[in-house]
């Protein structure tokens, strides 16, 4: 019966989901170890992305590790330009994004362009679904990702570099430093990616399907990140963590776009400095940390024809913000089955933003705003299986007060061999307008209220660890209602203008199981998969008779996204296929499919990686070659924004080896 | 399960490898209906209107030719010689069109010419003449609307403001034509048709002219959205007002400050020139030998339950029988609601077209 159950339990797992680690054979031998489940995780639905998934390719940002490893939904038009995610079907603004403990949502609009962060400067990142947001912080209706770089002690040093060549002209060049012993922690990280971009298509959108290539896609970033920590005597720890960035992206013209591109440029440029320095202390029985950190971003777009006898700039856009943020937290167990915890944090975002356009000239707004965040919670395990937590947080910006937010979690451990775990979870969550929402002229409102949030939860996880296989897995059902969600709605004169007015009812599913099985010949494989089922469903009033849009799934939100990684590892040599899913999506509010831009069709996408390590005396290298798009499927993400066919990259990887 | 998977996927693309082309015989009396769809979606669309039978076709550009789309933003929609030309604003493009087969027949890029950026409205002086006004350029663009072919360019001799440079809408008297400045400006520039030169201008006293017509008499309505009233550095207060202005002596007769406005602002005049509708929260009708607005509205918007008018958005008037079509654009993000009515203001119809219903064109 026990095989039965783990049979299924596996099948299910690959066929809904899968996430996976295509770890290398040099780290083959590390040993799988289940963690012992802690206090402070009570009840939570957490994601967890390890270096083996985040550090798979250098060419990725976040956003791809998430589209294929996660069940956030990316919205993107291709590499290396904005893509925002969403947790169960709610809007970018409603996923909070954290790095080293500081919020690096942007202060203007509340969202994150997860393309800017490479996935090789993270080296963890949390997901933390619907209500288990709130043990990080408010705000986050949809969820939060909690991204964190990580010391390296008694490592001593190692180089790695890497090249990157691939398709359209593209240079993925990336460089880390580190050197750790028992005090001591460094490690410096430089990567830099160019690209023409400039890929072929066969364009449908126009008469006789011509060939085009992308036209503007070009992308230059560089990204630099340095981190210090320092293990103090007496359990203390000081970590400095330093991340610069410059970015300068063309803007891809439409499909339907009959400019000459010579004529013209469309371009977004990006400089962003983020900086964290924190001291943690631990104690026998508590533990605190202060934190403080500085933020500051300096956006540019422009759009302008370069024509001599026309010359003229169609938007200009310029932003400066800047942030800086304080945290004090303390946690104390009293017993050893209580843990409280206590965290304030003050942010002052300062943001001055001007644009040129043909709705707009001058300042939009230059105003600073102080945002403070207050949360206790208590965790306590009355009987060996059962734990309870408790949250309640106090958030306030300008002199606004949040309603107090609070949430409950319990879970109940049902069969220790298989950490077979039930939790539940109930939550209340605000999220507080952004500046651009309050203050955006023309069209900004400063009377919009926060967006209110219910969120229901409940799941089972299993983790089974045996000699030769490993399996895992996580099913979730949740059930959520925002209120006074803000939309930016278009008016007659062209612009936008924000309102406290949808409703959305988001229910659904989500599953995650992973599978690892250790054969003989050193072979090895596993298998990791993600599927969610969001239905984000529009319950706001009519907004007259006309309106169709009541009852409907909100605008490019799927309601099924799936993704499956497989890994087959044999000696020095890996095989990784990962594939992923979106089902159709909307358009219009009122999900007409009636014409063809109504919708876009489900979404397919299969991309292969190779991989051989050499292992020499003095270096290790590996040589990889990646397949994007293996069968070259012709698709788009958003609407007139072709995506690119098969394309190919190959990767040369060194490791000196100082001993 | 991957296997599968990968069998079941592998040939799967979500582009639209060219849709059917579809046979119309756009025959009678129909009615254009260009919606100018989302900014940057490129999801502007063309539907077509049978007023007899009541039957609407949607999406007929891409359906009559093989899936290829209008455009972004289609701008403003004429008919000429039997052809539809159509101003696909974000696209740069102009488009001639079968009025029967809605095939493409014929167009013009910006690459094909040396100023246009943006086109956005197109007045026919003859069948081998035609001028195009633009957001962003501070030209006219003239071309051959027979060919298709680029002609040259009219410079509108203005200084920019606030760096801006547009020309939107225009009517024609006698051999003056006139277009007003929409973008940051408060204009009305006079062409000389003979000398394709700007000769002269109209300021008026509110910002931001939007939509013109001229009557029987040779008098220009003109209409503007007032502008936005937002800090030192904007202009205008917000507050539409609609002038009455002699063509022959560009002489401001009548200004009247309107209700500021939740929808859009356009007119239009009736077939035989002698009747002024026009769009402010409602739809107004006046004798153009009246001193003012009427204050009461001849069809009032659709409300909901809670008060909130439907937000009006484009009105067009049939010169056959003077039917009035009035769209609403919903919430511009679903497909945008026609109505019909009578020269008495009966509601004939109401049907369903594409997004944000902008301008009518009657064959």
């Amino acid at each position: 019966m026990r095989r039965f159950i783990l049979l299924f339990l596996l099948l299910c797992g690959g066929a809904q989901l899968s996430f996976v680690h295509c770890q290398l054979s040099m780290d083959m031998d590390e040993v799988q170890v289940t963690a012992p489940r802690r206090l402070r995780d009570t009840g939570l639905q957490q994601t967890v992305l390890d270096t083996a998934i985040l550090h798979q390719n250098v060419a990725l940002s976040m956003s791809d590790i998430l589209t294929q490893h996660s069940t956030l939904f990316i919205k993107s038009y291709g590499r290396a330009t904005e893509s925002t995610a969403e947790f169960r079907g709610t809007s970018p603004s409603h996923t909070q994004v954290m790095w080293n403990g500081m919020k690096i949502n942007s202060p203007m609009l509340g969202t994150v362009d997860f393309s800017t962060i490479p996935s090789y400067f993270v080296d963890q990142a949390n997901l933390l679904h619907g209500a288990s947001s709130l043990t990080l912080t408010g705000g986050g209706l949809g969820g939060a990702v909690d991204l964190h770089t990580q010391p390296l002690f008694n490592q001593g040093y190692a180089l790695q570099y890497i090249q990157g060549i691939g398709s359209f002209k593209t240079y993925d060049q990336f460089l880390r430093f580190t050197y750790g012993n028992e005090r001591w922690s460094t490690s410096t990280r430089v990567a830099y990616s160019t690209s023409d971009n400039d890929f072929k298509y066969t364009n449908y959108d126009k008469i006789g399907h011509p060939k085009e290539r992308n036209r503007s896609g070009y992308f230059d970033d560089v990204h630099v990140m340095q981190d210090v920590y320092y293990n103090a005597p007496r359990n203390n720890r000081v970590g400095t963590m330093l991340w610069y960035s410059h970015s300068l992206r063309g803007l891809p013209f439409l499909s339907v776009d009959y400019k000459d591109n010579t004529d013209f440029r469309n371009e977004h440029g990006q400089d962003a400095l983020r900086a964290v320095l924190s001291w943690d202390k631990t104690f026998d029985r508590w533990n605190m940390g202060v934190r403080t950190g500085y933020a500051w971003h300096n956006i540019a777009y422009d759009y302008y024809t370069t024509r001599e006898t026309v010359n003229t700039d169609i938007t200009h856009s310029r932003t400066r913000s800047q942030q800086v943020y304080v945290q004090a937290e303390a946690d104390w167990m009293p017993r050893a089955n209580w843990l409280l915890t206590a965290d304030a944090t003050v942010y002052y975002n300062h943001v001055r933003s001007s644009d040129k356009s043909p709705f707009h000239i001058g300042d939009n707004y230059n105003l600073g705003r102080p945002e403070y965040n207050l949360s206790l919670s208590a965790k306590y395990r009355p009987v060996r299986n059962l734990s309870l937590s408790a949250i309640v947080r106090e958030e306030c910006y300008r002199r606004d007060f949040v309603p107090v937010i609070p949430a409950l979690f319990v879970e109940y451990m049902i069969h220790r061999p298989w950490n077979l775990v039930v939790k539940a979870s109930v939550a209340r969550n605000y999220r507080y307008p952004s500046m651009d929402d309050l203050y955006y002229k023309p069209g900004g409102n400063p009377d919009l209220k926060p967006e209110k949030g219910i969120t229901y939860d409940g799941g089972v996880e299993f983790s089974i660890q045996h000699k030769r296989y490993m399996l895992k897995g996580n099913l979730s059902a949740f059930d959520s209602h925002i209120s006074d969600w803000i939309l930016w709605t278009p008016n007659a004169k062209g612009y936008w203008q924000p309102s406290n007015l949808k409703k959305v009812h988001n229910y659904g599913v989500e599953m995650m199981a992973s599978a690892e099985v250790k054969m003989k010949h050193q072979w090895r494989l596993s298998l990791t998969g993600n599927y969610a089922f969001t239905p984000s469903i529009n319950k706001s009033d009519q907004l007259e008779d006309n309106d169709a849009s009541y009852g409907k799934q909100l605008v490019y939100v799927p309601r099924h996204s799936t993704n499956l990684s497989g890994c087959l590892m044999w000696r020095t040599w890996s095989l990784r296929y990962q594939w992923t899913h979106y089902s159709e999506r909307f358009t219009t509010t009122s999900n007409e499919v009636s014409y063809i831009t109504g919708r876009l069709k489900p979404y397919f996408m299969n991309d292969i990686a190779l991989e051989k390590t050499f292992r020499w005396r003095r270096v290790h290298a590996s040589l990889k070659g990646v397949v994007n798009n293996l069968f070259n499927s012709e698709y788009v993400t958003v609407l007139s924004r072709p995506m690119a066919g098969r394309n190919f990259e190959i990767f040369l990887e060194l490791k000196p080896q100082w001993k | 399960m991957l296997l599968s998977a990968l069998v079941l996927t592998a040939a799967c693309s979500n582009s639209d490898p060219g849709i059917p082309t579809e046979d119309f015989e756009g025959t009678g009396k129909g009615v254009f209906v260009l919606c100018e769809g989302n900014f940057n979606a490129g999801n502007s669309t063309l539907s077509y209107y049978n007023p007899v039978s009541k039957e609407v076709r949607n999406g007929v550009f891409q359906r009559a030719n093989g899936g290829a789309k209008l455009g972004d933003t289609g701008q403003s929609i004429q008919l000429h010689g039997g052809l539809a030309y159509v101003a696909v604003e974000n696209s740069g493009i102009i488009w001639a069109l079968d009025t029967a087969s809605f095939k493409v027949r014929g167009q013009l890029t910006t690459g094909q010419t040396e100023h246009m950026i943006n086109p956005r409205y197109i007045h026919f002086l003859s069948d081998e003449k035609a001028y195009v006004t633009d957001l962003y350029s501070p030209y006219i663009t003239v071309f051959n609307p027979r060919t298709m072919a680029y002609r040259g360019s009219i410079s509108t001799r203005q200084e920019a403001s606030f760096g801006y440079n547009s020309t939107e809408q225009m009517v024609q008297w006698g051999k003056r034509v006139f277009t007003n400045c929409w973008s940051y400006s408060n204009k009305i520039l006079v062409i000389d048709t003979e000398r394709d030169e700007v000769c002269d201008s109209i300021v008026l006293s509110s910002w931001q002219p939007k939509s013109m017509a001229v009557d029987a008499r040779g008098k220009l309505w003109v209409i503007t959205d007032g502008g936005y009233e937002m800090d030192a550095e904007s202009f205008g207060d917000n507050i539409p007002h609609l002038y009455r202005i002699d063509a022959e002596t560009l002489t401001v007769e009548m200004d009247q400050a309107l209700d500021t406005d939740e929808g859009n602002v356009v007119v239009a005049m009736n077939p035989a020139g002698t009747v002024l509708y026009l769009i402010n929260n409602d739809v107004y009708r006046m004798d153009i030998t009246a001193s003012h607005v009427p204050v009461r509205p001849f069809i009032e918007a659709p409300r909901n339950a809670n008060g909130r008018r439907h937000y009006l958005y484009a009105i067009g008037v049939n010169p056959h029988n003077g039917d009035l079509y009035v769209a609403d654009a919903v919430d511009y993000r679903q497909s945008g609601v026609v109505y019909r009515y009578d020269e008495d203001g009966t509601l004939l119809d109401q049907f369903r077209v594409g997004i944000t219903p902008n301008c009518f064109a009657f064959k």
